[in-house]
């Protein structure tokens, strides 16, 4: 036992990836087979969820710093350790992670007729580049782990998604791939430097933090730098204006893509710029805050309109992903306790109640095989079950005071307020936009006369997928009534972290 | 200079000798190769065919291990310096010696069943690898621009025959013509700059040259000159941006076991030339090791601009080929790109040139998987090269796609791949060097050129497939594959030993 103990975070991180190694010598041609692979996949998945679960009961929430460290040697020459370790944001981002996982696996129980096994181990694969980004504390792993999980992604798109996959994909992959060569190139400068002023190299990020780099206004190296490591994660983000890849990946990605691009890939960017980009610059943080919350209410009330004016379900929740993240960068960079933790609730809940969109847009594609919300209404009336789940994910996404999607926003807005009252009111106002797209797409696709012939004979939900949302359903309403659950467990990280980046 | 021959001098103890041993065998096993061309043996010429081929690669095989395995004897040795100052057996040839015959016995195991295909096997295909390998290892060696010159022509002239291999193509021999003319023209140039450089100083001597320069800052126009058309020999040789117009051409008209050994052997050969030059000429006697070693500012701006338009022009070039080999060869001129910006940069940071010997490593054993499997996938005459060609080939033939696509990831730099410990060491030294532009517009170039390497992966994976690709794969070229594709995660994974010999390698020069 002691071996899982000491290696739990390792043991996490890698153990899907081994999971997918283990697929690979199956066949995937026979039905039988087929299923002994999803099954295998499944119940890796949900060890994985499992194991994390440890961390959350061994988590020690009066604790500051890291906790479940591990550290090795790796490549010495430049100081690079094999270092991981938690606190209690990415503790909340990895249960995020292994949540989803097992989830999309199940949701994608039909819907993947080629290369079913291929689709699993990179499913498993992206999982341990997700869990390793989130846990890497030596800048250089992170790099390693976040350049990682482009690839597994980038096939998911490109092989199973839709007309314009390859378009997507290769967008997707380009867009992400520029951002993060800019930050390469400010993570070398930060590595000279720590060589520079403390004589030696070092890529892990508690060094990286006691850096000094001169702060001088606009085109100062510090700000500069930021910016370099700030294009990497607002891009990831997405924030407006770099938001444009999302929507054409969002919507040809296949489901299981969806979930795990919005639910996780998009947190990077917050999760970036809380434990890489803030401490390490932190004058410039300051500096560029207020331009950086005017383009987070921007995007808010940016992504609600255009959110509006889509005819396709899909499009519709990916535009409402950049609105929902636009609160993140808004609480972000508010710098005071109450946003930075609205925003990291946010980023939690965005994760379930879009994961859950794409989880339904998904159902009712199988179904149907369209997404226009002009094909559908009254669907209701043929699946009331399915009209209860999507009704309770519609509201979270709302952000009704009782789920998950009020906690965030509301501390972000209470927050955002001492600070900003313009932006404030501005993304307030997108609060109801948010609350009109919803509620008239549900109203379209939902009520209204059943006046198309083949939405009549519809299947309600089926035990499977009934499943895949129960999880989903109770995370909505956990979150939304008991926080103090995950707020507990954040605060002295919270803490702590705003502590590092005072100037 | 006549009063340095001593006799002493000139007899070889025996420790030197084993320093030599490794150029001796290879120099044995090429005319070895060339009695295994002549076996007769029955009176059936096919027969007789077959048996010379297989004899002629059995040998070079074999000398090519027993070159890397008396390398590897003496690893580590001090080194020393033969034939009156005019060769070096230290750690860095060392270190090249055992890049150049790994690459060339890869290159040979995996050009046999490929001749055979193509129906142009002779065994004078491997006496010719061998003639040129061993030009290689002089030319990382040579510590005077004579041996020097001689050791690229030793290289070149296996390589323009080779080019044309097959006799009967009309491209194959536009491209051995129009690389042997350019070549030519180039080796006179260089050599020009070499008479010039021995009138000015009256030595050819890398080391000689070196104190010249320092004790002449006025400026010998003769020098200067002479300086200008040794570089530019170089930076033919490396094909960086504007001397890189007879590259594409060769690569694609060239067979493509022979534009493996091109892109693998002769450009790692060239850089390694031009890197010894160049810490001689540039650092002051420092070695490479130094962080002192400024460059000389008019020469540092003019290769800042060379390298800059290199991995541009490259990079964006590539994006419209549809050839795959002609697709390489210009990403190739990109990789002369990135590796010139190591050279700029060396001197001023803390690993010095060693970014430069990590990346040609790096660069040769990904590109040596990529050539074996493009060659391997082509039909007779090297058609079907076309990247469309490639469509579905993730369905056909999952090994060898997910090798291909390692490769592709590999040379766009995405980690944990070879590739990427090799951008990562280059472009690390440029920033601290200073030269965080260049870093900055480099690593923007290498976003461009992410988009053709990933476009054979979208290809492979997300693509119908065309038509059936008869992809008759022989194990020794399979075994070429894993090797590359092994070399390319491990050395990815864990770069540590790499650097570090890449590391003692640069401080040895």
């Amino acid at each position: 036992m002691s071996l899982v103990t000491e290696h739990l975070l390792t043991l996490i991180v890698f153990l899907p990836t081994v999971f997918a190694i283990l697929l690979l010598p199956f066949s995937d041609q026979d039905e039988s087979g087929r299923k002994g692979l999803k099954i295998a996949a499944l119940v890796s998945s949900l060890a994985v969820f499992a194991l994390s679960l440890l961390l959350y009961t061994g988590f020690d929430s009066a604790a500051p710093g890291f906790q479940f460290n591990e550290r090795h040697g790796w490549i010495p020459a430049f100081g690079i350790t094999y270092w991981i370790g938690i606190d209690g944001i990415s503790l909340f981002l990895i249960l995020l992670t292994t949540f989803l996982t097992p989830i999309v696996i199940l949701s994608s129980w039909n819907a993947i007729e080629r290369k079913l096994k291929a689709y699993l181990a990179l499913l498993l694969v992206l999982e341990t580049g997700m869990i390793g980004a989130f846990v890497a504390l030596d800048v250089f792993l992170f790099y390693i782990f976040w350049e990682a999980m482009l690839v597994p992604m980038y096939f998911l798109i490109g092989v199973w998604g839709g007309k314009e996959r390859i378009y997507a994909s290769m967008k997707f992959f380009l867009f992400t791939l520029v951002g993060s060569l800019l930050m390469l190139v400010a993570i070398f400068y930060l590595l000279a430097a720590h060589k520079e002023q403390f004589g030696g190299y070092s890529a892990a990020i508690t060094d990286l933090y006691k850096l000094k780099i001169a702060f001088d206004g606009f085109l100062s190296p510090q700000t500069l730098l930021f910016l370099a490591f700030a294009a990497s994660f607002a891009i990831k983000v997405p924030m407006f204006p770099l938001h444009t890849w999302l929507p054409d990946a969002h919507v040809q990605a296949p489901t299981a893509g969806s979930v795990i691009l919005a639910g996780v890939l998009l947190k990077f960017g917050g999760y970036g710029f809380i434990r890489f980009a803030f401490p390490v610059f932190p004058a410039a943080v300051q500096y560029v805050a207020p331009a950086f919350m005017a383009l987070g209410a921007i995007a808010i009330v940016y992504g609600a309109w255009v959110s509006m004016v889509q005819p396709d379900i899909k499009k519709l929740v990916a535009y409402s992903s950049v609105s929902h993240m636009g609160f993140v960068i808004l609480g972000l960079f508010s710098l005071n306790t109450y946003a930075v933790t609205g925003s990291i609730y946010q980023m939690l809940s965005h994760g379930v109640s879009t994961g859950g969109l794409f989880l339904i847009v998904g159902m009712i594609y199988e179904r149907r095989h369209t997404r226009e919300i002009a094909d559908f209404g009254g669907i209701s009336r043929a699946m009331p079950l399915f009209a209860t789940v999507f009704m309770i994910v519609t509201l979270s996404s709302v952000a009704l005071p009782g789920t998950n999607g009020f906690i965030g926003e509301f501390l972000i807005l209470l927050g955002s307020f001492q600070v900003s009252r313009l932006w404030t009111v501005i993304a307030g106002t997108g609060v109801i936009f948010g609350a009109v797209y919803m509620l008239w797409m549900f109203q379209r696709v939902m009520f209204g006369p059943l006046a198309n012939e083949e939405n009549k004979a519809l299947p309600d939900l089926s035990l499977r997928e009934l499943a895949v949302m129960a999880p989903i359903v109770a995370a909505v309403f956990v979150m939304g009534i008991f926080p103090n659950l995950f707020l507990a467990k954040m605060e002295v990280s919270v803490r702590q972290f705003l502590t590092q980046i005072k100037v | 200079m006549s009063e340095l021959i001593k006799p002493q001098n000139l007899v070889l103890s025996t420790e030197q000798l084993a320093m030599l041993m490794p150029y001796l065998i290879v120099a044995a096993g090429a005319m070895l190769t060339l009695l295994a061309g002549v076996i007769r043996g029955s009176s059936d010429p096919e027969a007789n065919r077959r048996k010379r081929n297989l004899a002629a690669v059995l040998v070079g095989i074999a000398t090519v291990t027993a070159g890397l395995l008396y390398t590897a004897k003496i690893w580590g040795e001090p080194g020393a310096v033969l034939f009156n100052g005019m060769l070096a057996a230290d750690y860095y040839t060392g270190l090249m010696n055992a890049v150049f015959l790994a690459a060339t016995g890869l290159v040979m195991l995996s050009s046999y069943s490929y001749l055979e295909k193509e129906r142009i096997h002779h065994a004078e295909y491997y006496s010719l690898a061998l003639f040129s390998c061993l030009g290689m290892m002089l030319m990382a060696s040579a510590l005077d621009l004579i041996v020097l010159f001689v050791a690229l022509e030793m290289m070149s002239l296996g390589v323009y025959v080779m080019v044309g291999f097959r006799r009967a193509d009309v491209r194959s021999n536009e491209a051995a013509v129009k690389y042997f003319i350019l070549g030519s023209a180039v080796s006179a140039i260089f050599l020009y700059g070499v008479a010039l450089l021995y009138g000015a100083t009256g030595s050819m001597n890398i080391a000689q040259l070196a104190t010249s320069l320092k004790s002449d800052p006025t400026g010998n126009p003769l020098l200067a000159l002479g300086a200008v058309l040794v570089t530019v020999g170089f930076l033919f040789k490396i094909a960086s941006v504007p001397f890189h117009m007879w590259m594409p051409d060769v690569y694609e008209g060239a067979p493509t076991s022979v534009t493996n050994f091109m892109t693998t052997g002769l450009k790692a050969a060239a850089f390694a030339a031009f890197l010894r030059v160049f810490i001689g000429l540039n650092s002051g006697g420092q070695g490479g090791g130094g962080t002192e070693g400024g460059l000389d500012a008019s020469l540092h701006d003019v290769l800042w601009v060379v390298a800059l338009v290199t991995m541009f022009i490259g990079n964006v070039i590539a994006l419209t080929q549809k050839n795959i080999k002609r697709m390489l060869a210009y990403s190739s001129i990109a990789h002369s790109g990135y590796i010139l910006v190591g050279l700029i940069s060396g001197g001023k940071s803390e690993y010095g040139y060693s970014s430069v010997i990590l990346y040609l490593i790096a660069y040769v054993v990904m590109n040596l998987g990529a050539f074996a499997i493009v060659a391997h996938l082509s039909e007779r005459g090297d058609r079907r090269c076309d990247v469309e060609d490639y469509a579905g080939l993730g369905y056909r033939h999952p090994w060898l796609s997910f090798a291909m696509a390692v490769f592709m990831f590999s040379m766009a730099g995405v980690p944990p791949t070879v590739g990427f410990a090799g951008k990562y060491l280059i472009f690390s030294s440029a920033v601290q060097a200073g030269e965080i532009w260049l870093a900055v517009l480099g690593v923007l170039c290498s976003a461009i050129g992410a988009y053709y390497y990933l476009r054979v992966i979208v290809f492979m994976y997300m693509r119908e497939p065309a038509r059936a690709i008869a992809a008759k794969f022989a194990p020794a070229a399979a075994l070429v594959v894993l090797v590359a594709t092994a070399g390319t995660l491990q050395f990815g994974v864990f770069p540590s030993m790499l650097i570090h010999a890449a590391k003692k390698a640069a401080m040895n020069i």
